[in-house]
Parts: structure tokens; sequence; C-alpha cells
């Protein structure tokens, strides 16, 4: 009320009839998206067990890495297990698909060559569209009809930086940043949403994420479960780590007998 | 009857969650919630009481129990591998094992990542008395899914059923690898070396075992359960020390102050002993008859005290 005389009255019906559509719309097309990604979702693809053996291959090293320092298991089983593990990276023997043979240069698989790798990134595209389609027919809805449509006002004051957020799409200088426009009302809601969703879809709702997977490029979030790894290089390094932690390994029995002593004070 | 189904299905969720084994209860109690329908009304936990009851149903041979829920479960779940592991096991409660083997070969067919079938193709296996090929299966099946530690230690079994004491001790360090917290595991790591007639790796083991389960024992506390197994364990090694020379297949070094690892060991199981009641009185004098003569020995072992 610091200046009446520019003081805006706002017809009612915008409330009714472009605030409220607005938001409802963008409530309920959250909420269709989240069953729609539901039904493209296709169950995860089950994993032959040779694919299994070589991704787990690398955990059992670093289970063996893990205790090294303070080892539970005595010098022989530990060594034993450690070349054997180091011989079987070697010679590729948990590769899924046996040992490298020859010499060939062991280049990582193309993606688009291998159907498994290819389904991952379809059915992440999929998502991706639609989450970025809906958006866009609600953007360019509102663009066309409610262009340039001050909306409401904020109950409390902002400062100037506040303009090019709250009031995208009207150019005007002189306008209080406190009145809001059709275009930022409706960024505001689609970044401020992900609350009221979580309440009526639950935790893991595929609707609220849509902020970050908007973000992200359709193949950067998909790469990260469909990627082919290079094994052969992973465990390449994984034997110089195991060769590492050899030199770190201590037995606990070394000196349990001078603990045991020392706690019933024999010692 | 209406009244006691909320607390009937309490005691089946406890049963559930803390694992137990209570088959009989479990059809008593699943056989009036079946009949009464009350499943629909749990939601989705009517699932794994269904699952519950069945294998509970097939424990006590209550087969009609077990195919109704069998039924349920298929028909909710088609081609589910949880699905397919119960009608394995309900095939082979009545069917020949060539049958269920069979069948879990076929499973394994279609998905060869199905880890409990594997499992339970082993347990037939073992129950038909085809232990080698079972211990050939597992250690396959164990290669694949490292870290399953009851495989681990079911291998040790298998091995140390075939009197190979030595594999059964690499089996069981990698299920000490995997839970290196777990002093039962520490424990038949421990005994079975001294099977092995590994006295030095024995003596190491049961008191890295006495080392976790006596974390925060003193010299007034009194040990109990798997303790005094282990302080026997090392009292018994000692005696083996004593006595003869012990070569060590794994080139484990005899502990330094063996003597008085004796003394402390004896000590220790006679406290275990002596504290408790009056109900093992006749335990008490058969420990310290055995315990005696290593005593008046003492002058071998060149008691330091």
């Amino acid at each position: 009320m610091s200046s009446p005389a520019v003081s805006l009255y706002l017809d009612p019906q915008i409330r009714d009839w472009v605030l409220f559509p607005i938001t409802l719309v963008m409530i309920l097309v959250g909420i269709l998206r989240h069953y729609v990604v539901l039904l493209l979702q296709s169950p995860p693809k089950k994993l032959p067990k040779a694919a299994i053996r070589e991704q787990r291959a690398l955990s059992r090293s670093q289970i063996l890495r893990a205790t090294s320092a303070n080892s539970p298991i005595p010098p022989s089983y530990y060594r034993s297990i450690s070349s054997r593990l180091h011989t079987a990276f070697e010679a590729g023997t948990y590769l899924k698909d046996g040992p490298p043979q020859g010499d060939a240069p062991s280049t990582p698989a193309n993606p688009m060559t291998d159907p498994a790798a290819m389904d991952g990134m379809m059915a992440g595209m999929k998502t991706q569209m639609v989450m970025m389609v809906p958006q866009m027919v609600i953007m360019g809805w509102i663009n066309f009809f409610f262009q340039g449509f001050v909306l409401i006002k904020l109950p409390f004051p902002l400062t100037l930086g506040f303009k090019s957020m709250l009031q995208r799409g009207i150019e005007t200088h002189d306008m209080d940043v406190r009145w809001v426009s059709s275009l930022s009302w409706y960024f505001l809601n689609f970044f401020g949403l992900n609350g009221l969703y979580r309440l009526i879809l639950g935790n893991d709702n595929s609707a609220a994420d849509t902020s970050q997977a908007m973000m992200s490029s359709p193949f950067a979030g998909t790469n990260q479960p469909g990627q082919p790894q290079d094994y052969v290089k992973l465990f390449k390094a994984e034997k110089d780590n195991l060769a590492f932690s050899e030199g770190l390994y201590l037995w606990l029995g070394d000196d349990v007998e001078t603990r045991l002593l020392r706690k019933y004070s024999k010692l | 009857m209406l009244a006691s189904l909320p607390s009937a299905l309490q005691t089946l969720a406890n049963y559930r969650i803390h694992n137990t084994r209570a088959s009989k209860e479990v059809v008593d109690k699943g056989k009036v919630l079946l009949d009464a329908q009350a499943a629909s009304s749990l939601g989705d936990d009517a699932w794994a009481f269904l699952e519950q009851l069945t294998l509970a149903a097939i424990d006590v041979a209550n087969y009609e129990v077990a195919d109704e829920c069998l039924r349920q479960l298929a028909a909710q779940f088609p081609g589910s591998p949880r699905v397919d592991v119960l009608s394995g096991i309900r095939m082979e409660a009545t069917q020949p094992p060539e049958i269920a083997l069979k069948f879990y070969d076929e499973l394994l067919e279609t998905d060869s990542s199905n880890a409990a079938i594997y499992k339970r193709r082993i347990s037939v296996l073992i129950r038909i008395g085809k232990i080698e090929q079972a211990v050939t299966e597992l250690s396959d099946y164990l290669d694949t899914f490292y870290t399953d530690v009851e495989g681990w230690v079911e291998l040790a079994e298998l091995y140390s059923s075939c009197n190979q004491y030595t594999s059964a001790t690499r089996a069981l360090s990698h299920a000490l690898l995997l839970a290196p917290q777990n002093p039962f595991y520490v424990l038949q790591f421990a005994e079975t070396a001294y099977t092995a007639d590994d006295i030095p790796l024995a003596i190491k083991m049961f008191m890295l075992a006495l080392d976790i389960i006596d974390r925060h024992a003193s010299e007034e506390s009194i040990p109990t359960g798997v303790s005094i197994r282990a302080w026997y364990g090392v009292k018994l090694c000692c005696r083996a020390l004593s006595e003869r020379s012990c070569s060590s297949a794994s080139d484990t070094l005899l502990p330094k102050n063996l003597p008085l690892l004796d003394e402390l060991s004896t000590e220790r199981v006679l406290t275990a002993y002596s504290a408790a009641g009056k109900d093992n009185a006749t335990g008490r004098e058969l420990v310290l008859s055995w315990m005696g003569p290593s005593d008046r020995s003492g002058g071998r072992l060149h008691f330091v005290r």
C-alpha cells in the first residue's frame, strides 16, 4: 500500500480462468506423467550368469582388500586367494566372453551395436520424452493464450533482482516486483510442485524429479546403467590394487596371544 | 474368532521378521486366516504371508494348504522366480528328487541368474547323497555369487563331511572375509583346523575368536557359551603342543608364551565351571579331573609363575 496510485486491480476472472487452471493442469500433468512413466518402464533385464560373474568379480577383490590391513585370515590363505584373483584378472578368466583371444586391441563395445545397451538407452529416451513433451506443450499453451498476463501479487515485497524471475514475458520497468506474470507462474510451479507430488504419489515417484531430469540431456542420464564398462581395463587396475593391499596385509592373529594375555593381566 | 485375527497376523509377522521356523503354529494360525479370507485385508503383506504359510505347510506335510497358497500366489505373480522356487520346494516334498532336479534345470535354462534355484538344486543333490556333484555345483555357484556367506559355510561343511578339512578351512576363510565380525565362523575355522591337525593355526584362530567374543570381558567376568568352547579349544591346543611336536600345513608360527596361555585357558575354563550353580557339579568334577593331569605336569611346561 506504499503507492496506491500504481496499484493494479486484477480481474477475479483471471484468478478463476488462468491462475487456477495453470496450476491444476500442471499438477494433473505431473501425476499423469508419473503413471505414463510407470507404464513405459520395462522390467529390468535379466543378466545371464556369466555377466553377473563378470560384474561381481571386482567386488571379490574389493572384499579381500577391505580387510587386508587387519585381515581375519592367515597369511597363506590370504596369499592364495590374492594370487588366484591376480592370475584370474590377468588371464581374463572372469570376462563374460572368456579370456581375450590373441592381442587384439580391446576397444569398448559401441553402445549403438550392442542391443542390450540400445534397449537401455531407448528406455531412457522414452522417459525423457515423457518428461519434456508435456512441459513444452504447457509452455506453448501459456505463451499462446496468456502471454503478458499478470496473475497474482505476492504478499511480501521483493528486491528488483527478482524482476526477471517473476515477470518473465512482461517488459515493463516500473511495475512492482510483487506482480507475477503467467510464464513466471509456470516456472514457479514447475520447480515448486515437487513437494506436492511427493505428498500425492509417495517418495519414489517419477513426476517429482522433472526439474533434475530436464537439466540433463537425454543421453547423460541413461548412460549410468546402460554404459558398457570396459572390464579388461578395470581388472587391470584392480590387479595393481591387489598388489598394494598385499603389501599392507597384516594378520590379526599375529599378536593375538599378547593381546589376550594382556587383557587377563598375565603379561 | 474374528477378534483373534489381528493378533494372529501380528504373531505371523513377527515370525517372518525373526525368521522363526515355528511351522506348526504358522499353519494352525495361517489356516484360520486363509479360511477367513483375511489375506485380502492385508494388502501387500498378504503375499509374504502366503509364502510363509506355503513353506510352513510343506514343513508339516499339510499339502492341501500349501497347494492353495501356491495357487493364489501363482495367480498373482505369474512367472515370478520366487513362486518358481516355492513350487520347486513343493515338488521336492512329494515327487522323486530327479523330477525336482529336472524342474530346476528347466528354470535355470530360461534364467541363469536365479541364485535361489541354484541353492535349491544343490540342497537336493546333498539330500540324495551326490556330495561330489553338490560340491562342484556349489563352488561354481559361489564363483558367481561370491557374497553368499551361508554358501561358503555350507561348502565347508560338505568338505568336512568328506574329511577334506584343509579345503574346508579354505572355504571358511572366504566366509571370514565376508563376515569378519562373526565369532562363530572363526570358531568353526579353528575347530576345522584342529581337526586337520594344524594345531598352531587352530590355537591362533581360537584366540582370535576369543578376541571377538570377549571384547568386553575382564579377569572377573565368567566365560559363557561360545567363549567356554573357545577356551577349551585353546586348552586342547596347548596340551597337544606340549605333548608332541606339531607341524603346521599353513606355516603358522607358534604363539609366544605358550605356558602362560595354558595357564590362562585352564583358569578360564575352571572359572566358567566353578562360578555356575550347583546344577553342574558333576560337570565341574569331570573338568577338574580332566584338567588335573596337565596341571600336575606343570613341571614339563615350565610355568613362569
